[in-house]
């Protein structure tokens, strides 16, 4: 029944057409109606849309591409101004890509699947590039010429502040190791005396470098990064300020606690004393006490062995300082 | 101390210069005249070199001063990173960046074995793997101007499935409160900490 009435339809439609004398709508006309004739009403699956109120026309053939007829020396940035996925018609360069058959080549372009997924950088060519740089020129500052070296850098501006931004796709813009802030500054640039030096080094502990003196400020307990960097400026104030003060008990500092070894009132002077003292007894038999000290320390010989002894405890243990140290020891007991 | 430029909202900037303007201008004619669509489709171009003058504001505020800018990306995929160094290196050369190093760090490879079956059968396995390739470049002495404009063009153009890390070193002057210590002028001060 279907059939029937979507054949007399179909005659309806064409009445025009064919008055004009136009042949092929009819041969169209007849193709559509082999289609119908042939889904009978006994095929209920797919509803036979050929044979339906509203026929569907028929496709028309894609015309060529418009790879044929773009020009040599076109503006690429006008056929891709932005990032746009790869269309086969666009881009005239016989790309192939994907796994071969055997005995065959990469697919071609067209309805290809991998150069749709990859991303591309049609829209980022050189010309592109040129072209956005010198919209986007206007906005740029320039560096001051007087700041070309680090160590200018360094002498002008000592204290830098790192931190860190990322840039992913993912449920969540957000990272929460993006508020961490460093502050890094180098003790030779601020100003400290001796004893500020000092207690300043026991104020931070592991945070000093003394290989490169350097102060490091690690602050992330804030949320944001601005109050971060402010909370490690603070802390700097306030260690700079705290190592000035001199507390009473400061005054309790012992041996122990002192960060370099000197060798004046040391065991090592004392022993070395001793053995000079008996030494010179035994060789003249007699003599003052502390004006022999006195004398010998202001000898050359024992003056090199607290160089050697200072270098070693400082230092290290190395073969140039251990050489040293032999080399004073042979000279002050006369070996 | 240089100032800080702005871009007024909605308004488009208008290039100064009159060579690029005069070039710019031919291709945006050319465009206009071949295709008079929407502008929005080459808004790269066509909006950029729009007759609505617009202005560029500085601000008072003194520019921060980056001493390093570095920038690690990490993907999949070792071609499409190849790619987008070009494009970052040649943007740099291009803004008049010094570029003080350009390299590849090693790849890094997640490798996990799981059962192939989802009952028993222990002794049949599939192992994945998950490779991040990675490219690190390094930029110095950038204002942040300067800084803000091409780190903005270079992460809005970052393809998709590539992460990028940006690490800035700021440089600051000593602050006034640190010249000096305090207790030289404030002596109470320190009396009241002792007592």
């Amino acid at each position: 029944m279907a059939s029937h009435t979507s054949r007399g339809l179909l005659s309806l439609g064409r009445i025009s057409a064919s008055a004009l004398g136009l042949q092929r709508p009819l041969s169209r006309v007849t193709y559509a109606t082999n289609v119908s004739t042939n889904y009978s009403a006994g095929k209920t699956g797919l509803p036979d849309r050929g044979a339906g109120k509203f026929a569907r026309r028929p496709r028309r053939a894609p015309g060529e591409p418009r790879t044929e007829k773009m020009p040599v020396d076109q503006d690429w940035t006008a056929v891709y101004p932005a990032a746009a996925p790869f269309r086969p018609g666009s881009v005239p360069l016989p790309v192939r890509m994907g796994y071969p058959v055997k005995r065959g080549v990469p697919p071609e372009k067209k309805g290809n699947l991998e150069l749709i997924k990859i991303p591309n950088f049609l829209h980022l060519t050189p010309a592109a590039i040129k072209k956005h740089c010198e919209a986007l020129k206007p906005f740029c500052t320039e560096w001051p010429s007087a700041l070309d070296t680090d160590a200018r850098c360094d002498a002008h501006f000592p204290i830098k502040a790192e931190s860190t931004d990322y840039v992913s796709a993912g449920p969540s813009v957000r990272n929460p190791a993006a508020r961490t802030v460093h502050l890094k500054v180098k003790l030779s640039s601020l100003n400290l005396d001796d004893h500020a030096f000092k207690k300043m080094l026991k104020l931070v502990g592991e945070r000093y470098c003394r290989d490169t003196d350097t102060l490091t400020i690690t602050a992330d307990r804030c949320p944001l990064r601005q109050q971060n960097h402010d909370h490690a400026m603070y802390l700097l104030t306030v260690l700079y300020h705290e190592s000035w003060k001199t507390e009473p008990w400061e005054a309790e500092k012992s041996v122990a606690d002192m960060e370099e070894y000197s060798w004046e009132d040391s065991p090592s002077q004392r022993n070395l004393l001793d053995t000079l003292v008996r030494v010179e007894a035994a060789g003249e038999g007699g003599g003052g006490g502390e004006e022999v000290r006195e004398q010998l320390l202001g000898r050359r010989e024992v003056q090199e062995y607290k160089d050697s002894v200072t270098r070693l405890k400082n230092e290290g243990e190395s073969e140039s300082t251990v050489m040293l140290y032999k080399e004073a020891v042979k000279k002050v007991l006369n070996l | 101390m240089s100032g800080r430029y702005a871009l007024d909202s909605g308004c488009v900037v208008k290039v100064p210069r009159a060579l690029g303007a005069c070039s710019a201008n031919k291709t945006c004619n050319i465009i206009r005249s071949r295709l008079p669509l929407a502008s929005s489709t080459y808004f790269h171009t066509a909006t950029v070199f729009s007759s609505q003058p617009s202005s560029i504001t500085v601000t008072k505020e003194p520019d921060a001063l980056f001493q390093r800018v570095s920038l690690l990306v990490k993907g999949h995929d070792k071609s499409v990173l190849d790619s987008y160094e070009l494009f970052a290196t040649m943007a740099a050369k291009e803004l008049g960046i010094a570029i003080s190093k350009v390299c590849e760090l090693p790849k890094d490879t997640e490798r996990f074995t799981l059962l192939k079956s989802v009952h028993i059968f222990k002794n049949h396995r599939v192992q994945y793997e998950m490779r991040t390739h990675y490219r690190f470049i390094e930029l110095s002495h950038l204002t942040g101007s300067t800084a803000q404009v091409y780190l903005e063009y270079v992460q809005r153009n970052l393809p998709e499935g590539v992460a990028m890390e940006v690490t800035k070193t700021a440089m600051e002057k000593v602050p006034d409160h640190i010249l000096k210590p305090m207790w030289e002028e404030d002596p109470i001060d320190n009396k009241l900490s002792q007592g």
